[in-house]
């Protein structure tokens, strides 16, 4: 009988603002070598248990805690501040916000200087580390330059170095397009191999993972464990194909668009058109030039040559908030004054904004922002939406509520380019793509086309999505 | 003093720091061509951008060192991203931030009310004056020169700094995003406020 | 230069700005001035066209200085040299305002010497190991450093994002001041969400806030530091001497 890891016992949790307990008695323990996964809706608690188990909480919250839980057969109080972290060690979802040095090396060294390590053997340890995780090569490389992929590999590579005997992981995944996620899980399965380090993760887009784990945990809404079982390998979830609401008449239409900024052509010059009521997704791998298209067309950048004919265009940031401009949603949607009362009234009915109207448009939930957001471009007459990476970081039910919101307001006339890496959610909703590679466009597809073309996807980084009229393949 | 602060609470603001100091970059351009016009009274009025950022960080955190650590921090931080006025500023740094606490230590940490915030804008703009009454030679000006430029930054220091540093404080509650800072458990009524 | 200890090279540069700041005869910062200068020329790799332009606007604050000094300066006696626009120049009064001007050039020579030969990353690493700054702060301080380009690129993204909205751009200073509230609030709000996620990503690699035992790049005080500091209080020390017998 393997060693138990962690040891629960009936415990709860509760922060001293709230009146709820986050988690409610929780008995459960998890083995050495293991690989469970925390499933569960958004706000159940998964990331707030992983907390606990490297003693973040409670003492980051001054939250309540009941019940008895052990690490390595020894009771969680009874660790010092930071004893407990070089054993179990977490890589965090914001590949951004993870690291306070400037080079890879610098990062690493941090690391072990708080595990008060002797000056000799630091050296050796980076050394040994960089080679293990294959980032030799990154080891003077400023860490902010790196893409969120790698930035990942390198706050991994951070948590190995303490030779930890476990490695907690908070949505890892959440923040990398599909095809740089896969590659990660790829390296993280081969480092698991090499070295039995039980692995406990916190994820909702499980079938990234394929049959990476072997156990799953469900928390309930209530912060109950609902299920302990076997892992499956889930399909990723699909989306129905939604109808075309395209109608014949142009929404937009650009001609020989360029842009350039300080002498460096961002975007070679492109034409293309979207009608009435069309869903456009616009894909490409990182840095080709999908945003700076996105900023062109609503006016953000300067367009070099070119012109832009269309409709009023309205335009969404993937933080939403950063368009808010007042302190309520009513006032935030009301706030162009292009509208009429009647209007602002049907808007909110529809966008379901009314039970929010008073609240304080940042207070609110990410999906119920971005309904403020779109709102408020319609109120001010702009059907023509740009949204910039609106799945990013989203649970399947977000999504969901995404993709009933596009084919809502599509029907009735709006049109909407999207920039996007999730193919699944484009199989669903997208009438066309548009795809871009190194500042080029390389064409206007129907979406349809490019699912069948192999060479097309991976030209642009794109997974080519499951279900759709292709065999689901398996986990490579 | 810093055994019982928490590191997020550091980290704020440090990050707090890094957002005034671009604002401020924004104002310093403005003000630098009207020096040339009206002498060092261009700069007074921003003054309060300085102060702000201990204001508005020990309204949040409400924990003794608040108001002089940010401030050090921001000046400190200042100086890393090449703000050529150098090393003084760290110092310049240290003794606003102790204006602005020592306002702070004299009510014990125990009101946060907006007369208390301007106060400590105050405290901080008679601290930096003091200093720069020094450093920068104002002796040598006319006296009625000095009481106009010491008015205009105390006056900077208890409106921008003061109720400028308020307004955004409680803007920023408002928003949600203060869950487990002092400021939004005092709104329950746990601390008096 | 680039050499020097960033704490002691720091603890120099601000005593020597403190002593200065006791002299009011136009000669001790001139002479200050000039040997920070001719420093700098001789022991530093300074890229001088850029050295030039940070210079610029200090030389118009110095301008500035100058003049409200001679107009706004404290009536003293001593014979007029010459008299403008009603406005009478003592001797004493010439003195004073260019003592005032050039030490605003020698003040500002002196902080570019430091930002130019200076690495922000070791000078927060020296405050932590000879100054014993506690390591919270210096990493603290670290973790901004990080966050500011990309905060940069958050404040241009929420001005143009609130421009396309119809949020104009204020046209009077003052004006400026009461709208950033606007961008300040959603910056704010990330710098909150940011600075937890940074603080529970290092704890959780084991930070504590505990001095630390041994540093991968220990930064020490060698020969070079003496050396300097040596070369800094003779040039204070003659132009100390030398300002107040020529004054």
């Amino acid at each position: 009988m393997p060693e138990k890891v962690f040891s629960l016992t009936g415990l709860s949790f509760r922060f001293p603002e709230e009146e709820e307990k986050t988690l409610t008695d929780l008995s459960f323990s998890v083995l050495r070598g293991e690989r469970l996964v925390l499933t569960g809706p958004s706000g159940c608690g998964k990331s707030t248990l992983l907390y606990l188990l490297n003693r973040l909480y409670p003492d980051n919250c001054d939250g309540l805690v009941d019940g008895e839980m052990e690490l390595f057969g020894k009771p969680a109080n009874d660790y010092v501040p930071g004893e407990i972290n070089h054993r179990i060690a977490t890589v965090f979802q914001d590949p951004d916000s993870q690291f306070c040095m400037p080079t890879v090396e610098e990062e690493l060294a941090f690391t072990l200087e708080n595990l008060q390590t002797p000056f000799a053997q630091m050296e050796p340890r980076i050394t040994a580390v960089l080679e293990r995780t294959g980032l030799a090569q990154l080891r003077n490389t400023i860490i902010q330059s790196l893409s969120g992929g790698t930035k990942q590999r390198v706050a991994t590579a951070c948590a190995l170095i303490m030779d930890p005997e476990v490695l907690l992981l908070d949505e890892p995944l959440s923040h990398l397009d599909p095809f740089t996620a896969k590659q990660f899980v790829h390296w993280l399965e081969e480092l698991q191999q090499a070295s039995n380090l039980t692995i406990v993760a916190v994820e909702h887009r499980l079938d990234i993972w394929g049959s990476f784990f072997g156990r799953e945990i469900q928390l309930g809404c209530d912060g109950r464990i609902t299920a302990d079982q076997n892992f499956t390998p889930r399909h990723p979830f699909t989306f129905l194909k939604r109808p075309s609401a395209a109608q014949p008449a142009t929404a937009l239409c650009a001609k020989e668009l360029s842009v350039t900024i300080k002498d460096k052509p961002l975007l070679a010059p492109l034409a293309f058109s979207v009608r009435r009521g069309e869903v456009v997704i616009i894909a490409g791998p990182n840095g080709s030039g999908k945003s700076t298209l996105i900023k062109s067309l609503c006016g953000i950048f300067e367009k070099t040559t070119g012109t832009v004919e269309s409709d009023r265009i309205g335009y969404v940031p993937q933080s939403p908030e950063y368009l808010f401009l007042t302190q309520s949603v009513q006032q935030e949607v009301a706030f162009s004054g292009a509208s009429t009362q009647t209007e602002l009234d049907g808007l909110m009915a529809s966008l379901r904004l009314e039970e929010i109207r008073e609240a304080h448009p940042f207070a609110v939930s990410h999906g119920q922002k971005r309904r403020v957001a779109i709102a408020a471009m319609l109120a001010d007459k702009r059907p023509v939406l740009l949204m910039d990476e609106p799945t990013s970081g989203q649970d399947a039910a977000a999504l969901l509520e995404l993709f009933d919101l596009i084919d809502q307001r599509s029907k009735e006339g709006a049109s909407f380019l999207i920039v996007t890496h999730d193919m699944e959610f484009a199989a669903g909703v997208a009438d066309s793509l548009l795809l871009i590679k190194d500042g080029k466009m390389t064409g206007k597809f129907q979406a349809y086309e490019v699912w069948c073309n192999e060479e097309l996807l991976a030209m642009h980084h794109l997974l080519a999505p499951k279900g759709v009229a292709r065999p689901a393949e398996s986990f490579a | 003093m810093l055994k019982s602060w928490k590191l997020k609470e550091a980290v704020l603001m440090s990050l707090f720091a890094v957002v005034f100091g671009i604002v401020y970059l924004l104002f310093v351009h403005v003000s630098n061509i009207w020096a040339a016009v009206i002498g060092p009274l261009a700069y007074e009025w921003m003054f309060g951008i300085w102060f702000i950022v201990s204001i508005i960080c020990m309204y949040i955190i409400r924990k003794p060192g608040a108001a002089f650590l940010s401030e050090t921090m921001a000046a400190t931080i200042e100086v890393l991203i090449g703000n050529a006025v150098g090393p003084r500023l760290i110092l310049s740094g240290v003794i606003q931030g102790l204006g602005a606490e020592a306002v702070f230590a004299l009510t014990r940490y125990q009101h946060f009310n907006i007369l208390v915030l301007m106060l400590a804008g105050i405290g901080s703009a008679v601290f930096s004056f003091v200093y720069g009454y020094f450093v920068s030679g104002y002796a040598a000006l006319d006296p009625s020169f000095v009481a106009l430029m010491f008015t205009i930054r105390v006056l900077s220091g208890a409106i921008i700094a003061g109720i400028g540093g308020k307004y955004i404080g409680d803007a920023l509650l408002a928003t949600g995003s203060l869950r487990g800072y002092a400021i939004a458990r005092a709104k329950k009524g746990d601390v008096n406020a | 230069m680039h050499d020097m200890n960033p704490s002691v090279k720091f603890i120099v540069i601000t005593a020597s700005m403190l002593v200065i700041a006791f002299f009011f005869n136009p000669w001790t910062p001139l002479i200050f001035w000039l040997g920070i200068i001719l420093l700098q020329l001789t022991m530093s790799r300074t890229k001088w066209k850029l050295w030039l332009l940070f210079m610029l606007p200090f030389s118009i604050g110095a301008f500035g200085y100058l003049w409200t000094t001679i107009v706004f300066g404290a009536e003293t006696g001593g014979a007029i040299i010459w008299s403008f626009a009603g406005i009478d120049v003592t001797e004493e009064q010439w003195a004073r305002a260019l003592s005032l001007a050039f030490r605003v050039m020698a003040f500002s020579t002196l902080s570019l010497l430091f930002a130019f030969t200076t690495d922000p990353v070791r000078f927060i690493m020296s405050l932590m190991q000879q100054l014993k700054l506690p390591p919270k702060l210096a990493y603290g301080v670290m973790v901004g450093y990080q966050f500011l380009p990309v905060m940069k690129d958050e404040f241009t993204q929420i001005q143009q994002a609130q421009r396309l909205r119809g949020a104009e751009t204020k046209k009077y200073s003052w004006q400026q001041l009461l709208s950033m509230r606007r961008i300040l609030i959603p910056m704010l709000a990330g710098a909150v969400r940011k600075a937890e996620r940074s603080a529970f990503a290092m704890e959780a690699r084991g930070f504590t806030g505990e001095p630390r035992s041994a540093f991968y790049h220990p930064i020490q005080i060698d020969r070079t530091d003496w050396l300097m500091s040596g070369i800094f209080l003779i040039l204070l020390l003659t132009s100390c001497i030398g300002g107040s017998w020529l004054g």
